[in-house]
């Protein structure tokens, strides 16, 4: 049978509201949509080809730059995947200050992700405050590591450099900000009827589909999955993570999910600041030959580098899996099709939270 | 109605009143924590190469000689301002951010040991890695125009045809030979320690 479609309504490569390029092609009936589908390659960099043959200190700045939001956790999925391979056991000190670094990356990527949200919903002086916030975390990020973005802070056997008391001091001041700013933002979104109207019900990735579509990272705990590969991690579990989830699976849920993913962080990074023990903060050790399959928890999801190190510790293949290529695969599937309005197809994307350049690598 | 009075309450705070009567846009300043351009200081370069060792970008820092002193000089463009390098120097020529007060508090140390690698396939004699390792120059001075040499004591030169290695051991990482390969048939592993304490 002849499907009729009124118009087929492109969004993208290049719009207002996306961070990064990506087309969205969508088949509408009226402002209905029937069905939608990702089309992606305008940011490709060839960048695992670039790390071919490539010891560790240059793989090291390459994984940083696969994506600018979320550095920090490739540069910390790399360097523990060659750790395991060689055996390296980072001093306690050191496994503690990569969750510091961790947690303050992972809480900027969601106050921007966030941010990015309210922004496409137009309430843009919600979005102003907490991008406001997010450079109280990026402060914190560069009085740490010496850098917003590229911080290069993690290394075979430990980390760059030690985390002063008076540094320690500014960062938990700074949390307790981060804190009490965030608690008020996230009333004004639970509370905010215009949020509502635009979030509560729209964009629903229910429980199976998103199981059979492998979603990850806050898009499936928001859709009532407990997935987190941060409760497999030994550092983690001494901290006693436990992942957040929620069961609504709308652009409501996804949103407050990653809310609360922030306030977990603030407390993570408290705990570890409180079972920090002075000592050293570097271990030494070599890589050496071996392969391996390794994977962290992303701020959107579950990252995977699988590779192949010769007798000097030089990487002779690597392929990573980031997160975003399956939530935009569920979100184009699932979450866009019978969408009520052509108006929520951007904000339906971005709750998703996509990241382009993880995606294409 | 609950929305508006959140928003009456939202602006009414003290704290946004006072920073909505005062605002001013603060002037950008880098902190001097920042971790910039690697800049020399007063120390004198020993031409260890070290820096040119640990350097992730291509060709971003080189060691070169201007009024027969050895320095060493960034190419801001190529620069990503990891650090490493000063992390690296064993004279403390360079220095970033607080990175050189952090590596003499805690006594922070990159070392490396360096084997080289040439494919034979793709290797096709033409000698310019022999003639442009730094090295090489200071042993044999004939190599600075020719990729043979008679003398045993360089890292490598070209014998019958093929580059053959005599010395890897005298090799300081550098990459100049890997820049300058036109088949990328040579390849220099850099085997890199962290240690911490002045310990090796």
């Amino acid at each position: 049978m002849k499907k009729t479609v009124d118009i087929s309504l492109p969004v993208g490569p290049v719009h207002p509201l996306f961070k990064e390029p990506c087309r969205i092609k969508c088949e509408t009936r009226g402002e209905y949509v029937l069905s939608a589908e990702v089309e992606l390659g305008y940011v490709k960099k060839g960048i695992e080809r670039i790390m071919r043959g490539r010891p560790w200190q240059e793989v090291m700045f390459l994984a940083e730059r696969v994506c600018g939001i979320c550095s920090v956790i490739h540069n910390y999925t790399f360097i523990e995947a060659v750790e395991k391979i060689s055996g390296i056991i980072p001093p306690e000190r050191a496994a503690y200050l990569r969750v510091i670094v961790n947690e303050l990356d992972r809480m900027q990527s969601h106050l921007l992700a966030n941010y990015s949200y309210c922004y496409t919903i137009e309430h843009e002086t919600l979005a102003m405050y907490v991008l406001n916030l997010r450079e109280t975390v990026m402060d914190q990020l560069e009085l740490i590591t010496g850098a917003r973005v590229t911080c290069a802070y993690i290394i075979p056997g430990g980390v760059r450099w030690d985390l002063p008391d008076d540094r320690a001091e500014s960062l938990k001041s700074a949390l307790d900000h981060i804190d009490s700013e965030l608690t008020r933002f996230v009333r004004i979104f639970e509370t905010g009827p215009f949020i509502a109207l635009r979030s509560k019900g729209i964009g629903i990735l229910t429980k199976e589909a998103a199981e059979a579509a492998y979603a990850v990272g806050p898009t499936a705990r928001a859709s009532g999955i407990s997935v987190d590969c941060r409760s497999d991690h030994p550092t983690y579990q001494a901290l006693g993570f436990s992942p957040v989830v929620r069961h609504e699976g709308d652009n409501y849920a996804r949103i407050m999910a990653r809310f609360d993913e922030v306030f977990q962080s603030v407390n993570l990074i408290r705990s570890a600041l409180l079972k920090m023990q002075p000592g050293p903060v570097r271990g030494g050790g070599v890589i050496q030959a071996g392969s391996i399959q390794y994977r962290m928890e992303a701020p959107r999801g579950e990252l995977l580098y699988d590779l192949v190190t010769d007798e000097y510790g030089r990487i002779l293949e690597i392929a990573i899996q980031t997160p975003s290529i399956m939530n935009i695969q569920v979100c184009a599937h699932e979450m866009l099709t019978d969408a009520e309005s052509a108006a929520d197809i951007t904000s339906i994307f971005i709750s998703s939270d996509p990241c382009i350049a993880c995606t294409e690598r | 109605m609950t929305s508006i009075i959140w928003y009456i309450r939202e602006f009414l705070r003290p704290a946004w009143i006072s920073r909505f009567l005062t605002a001013k846009t603060e002037p950008l300043v880098t902190p001097p924590y920042f971790r910039d351009f690697p800049v020399t200081t007063e120390n004198e370069c020993t031409q260890c190469l070290a820096c040119m060792m640990i350097c992730p970008a291509p060709e971003a820092i080189i060691v070169v000689k201007r009024e027969g002193v050895w320095r060493p000089e960034i190419t801001k463009g190529h620069c990503i301002r990891c650090g490493l390098c000063v992390e690296a120097c064993p004279e403390d020529v360079l220095a970033s951010g607080r990175i050189l007060a952090t590596k003499k508090e805690e006594k922070l140390l990159l070392s490396g040991t360096y084997h080289i690698s040439i494919n034979p396939k793709t290797c096709m004699g033409c000698g310019n890695c022999s003639v442009v390792c730094p090295v090489n120059r200071e042993i044999d001075p004939s190599l600075r125009s020719s990729g043979t040499s008679r003398s045993n004591e360089v890292i490598m030169r070209v014998d019958t045809g093929q580059n053959k290695i005599l010395h890897e051991e005298k090799c300081t990482g550098c990459k100049t030979c890997e820049e300058h390969c036109p088949n990328n048939a040579i390849r220099v592993a850099r085997v890199v320690e962290a240690t911490e304490g002045g310990k090796l």
